[in-house]
């Protein structure tokens, strides 16, 4: 549906009161269910229903009103994002024809086709779409648990946590110490912990704590646009980041809530400020408990199609699928949604179908105009979803080039905002 | 991709070539590009472009530019003349048929005010 044909059957039905509902409408249709309102699928959602032009009912179910996106999070951290500037709600979504249920999706009968939710209701599918995101392994840290993320928050899922974050950052003294416990491979959005640790350090400085320090415990070895972010560090936040590889901290041995402190095989850091905790994950639970994610904990796809490799009928976008060379991204999950979209549409209309393409670019802000980005272009080859370009910033580029690249960041979030939520 | 004429857009803009693709159903293209094919291939562009033509940061609009100038610049990004390394990655895989679907597509759209 173009734009101007949307606007027009968006306002006939507001002027005569009209909801535009496919699913009440349209018993005959065929049904394609999303679960989960991320980045891959509210993309799916509202591509399905803008291409299909109605031949297609497509319910989206998501547990909450609004999204908050875990991408310009750490901008939230850091002071240069506001928190209703990385909220979207789903009346975008619902106007471009989705039927938009707020429930948790409980399970699926994968030999129904059918969906079970919170509300005890049942939705039939003919094709799903799963983007549930990511879960946390509370166990993987020794000492820590659902009930520590209260006081060692991790912040890795948006909402309360993000905010329980910035708080605890605001209130660290001038002086106190923060510890980032580092998370293990495979991880949603690779650059992640890092653009965190330069969003902290700014704030701190920012407010004049320049004393403050903080240290990372990493369980690798390496990290995604390391260079880039240690001369970054080095340049704006002199003696402020301590990061350190598991060679030298030998390993995380345990963290203790009520006092505040991380023992780890080199060094025991007490009455910290500030800890946080980014555990290892895996896919969000209704992709495990329906028997699609394999011993890794995420779920294998057809590279040609983001089907699930277990049952054809279901498409896994995003952080809970197996993407080969992409990483776990809002970008990427965006990118699969296109892919999937586009084959669940064929599959049920007859409509055209092309080889999958896709794209993904990470940025990160390490300081005021001085961002950096890594990115490729990915395709099917060889049974998994393959790099055939990747590039990424270079360490000692011109302030120019950074500013513009931060320029590029906001104007990405705005583009990809839309492209979801509409 | 089933795609039915838009042809208020179309009569403004292009002349309109209307025939029956190997699939089936009649759908529009330009006399350079096919612009189903393009608009599948522009949601690739649409993760950081706004359809609407709306210009936030530093990424600009690129609805309603003549096809021959897109595909020039779009060009100069896979040649690795112009700058800015996620358009070279992303101009660098398409081929010229697929350039000019996608600029019979966004050249077919309208910035909206």
């Amino acid at each position: 549906m173009t734009t101007s044909r949307r606007e027009l059957l968006v306002g006939a039905g507001a002027a005569t009161g009209l909801i535009y509902a496919p699913a009440v409408l349209a018993n005959a249709k065929p049904n394609v269910v999303v679960i989960g309102g991320g980045a891959g699928g509210a993309t799916a959602a509202r591509y399905i229903a803008k291409d299909s032009e109605g031949k297609l009912a497509v319910t989206l179910i998501e547990e909450n009103a609004n999204y908050q996106t875990c991408f310009h999070s750490n901008l939230f951290l850091g002071g240069v994002r506001d928190y209703a500037s990385i909220q979207h709600g789903y009346a975008g979504i619902a106007k471009g024809g989705v039927n938009v249920i707020r429930a948790r999706a409980t399970m699926i009968e994968r030999d129904k086709k059918m969906v079970l939710l919170s509300n005890g209701k049942r939705i039939p599918y003919d094709r799903l779409i799963i983007s549930p995101g990511i879960d946390l392994k509370y166990d993987s840290v020794p000492g820590w648990s659902k009930a520590a993320e209260e006081i060692m928050p991790h912040a890795w899922k948006p909402g309360a946590q993000t905010r329980l974050l910035r708080r605890k950052l605001d209130a660290v003294p001038n002086g106190g110490t923060i510890v980032m416990v580092a998370p293990p491979n495979p991880y949603r959005c690779p650059p992640g912990p890092d653009e965190r640790i330069s969003m902290m350090a700014h704030a701190l400085k920012k407010a004049g704590k320049t004393k403050s320090k903080i240290v990372v415990i990493d369980p690798k070895e390496n990290f995604s646009k390391q260079g880039l972010f240690q001369e970054g560090w080095e340049r704006h936040y002199k003696g402020m980041v301590e990061w350190l590889g598991p060679k030298v901290h030998d390993g995380l041995k345990s963290v203790d809530p009520k006092t505040g402190t991380v023992v780890t095989g080199f060094e025991t850091y007490k009455n910290c400020a500030l800890v946080n905790v980014i555990p290892a994950q895996m896919a969000g639970a209704i992709a495990r408990d329906s028997g699609l994610a394999n011993a890794s904990g995420f779920c294998a796809i057809n590279p040609e199609t983001m089907q699930s490799s277990v049952d054809p009928n279901i498409f896994v976008l995003g952080d809970s699928s197996i993407a080969g060379d992409m990483p776990k991204s809002a970008f990427s999950a965006n990118s699969q949604a296109k892919v999937a979209a586009m084959h669940v549409r064929a599959a049920l209309t007859g409509s055209r179908a092309f080889p999958a393409r896709y794209a993904n670019t990470c940025w990160s802000l390490i300081d005021t105009d001085d961002a950096v980005k890594v990115g490729g272009a990915y395709e099917a080859k060889d049974g998994k979803i393959t790099a055939s370009s990747t590039f990424v910033s270079k360490t000692g580029e011109d302030a120019a080039l950074r500013k513009a690249t931060q320029a590029e960041n906001m104007g990405w979030y705005a583009g990809i905002s839309t492209d979801i939520f509409g | 991709m089933k795609r039915r004429p838009k042809m208020s857009q179309k009569a403004a803009i292009l002349p309109v070539i209307l025939f029956l693709s190997a699939t089936g159903p009649a759908y529009a293209a330009s006399p350079k590009g096919d612009k189903a094919f393009g608009e599948y291939l522009a949601g690739e562009c649409m993760t950081c472009h706004q359809k609407s033509g709306k210009v936030v940061g530093g990424v600009p609009a690129i609805v309603g530019w003549p096809e021959d100038q897109f595909i020039a610049v779009m060009d100069a990004y896979r040649q690795k003349d112009r700058e800015n390394e996620v358009m070279r990655t992303i101009a660098g895989r398409f081929k010229d048929d697929e350039l000019a679907a996608l600029a019979a597509y966004f050249g077919s759209l309208k910035p909206q005010k």
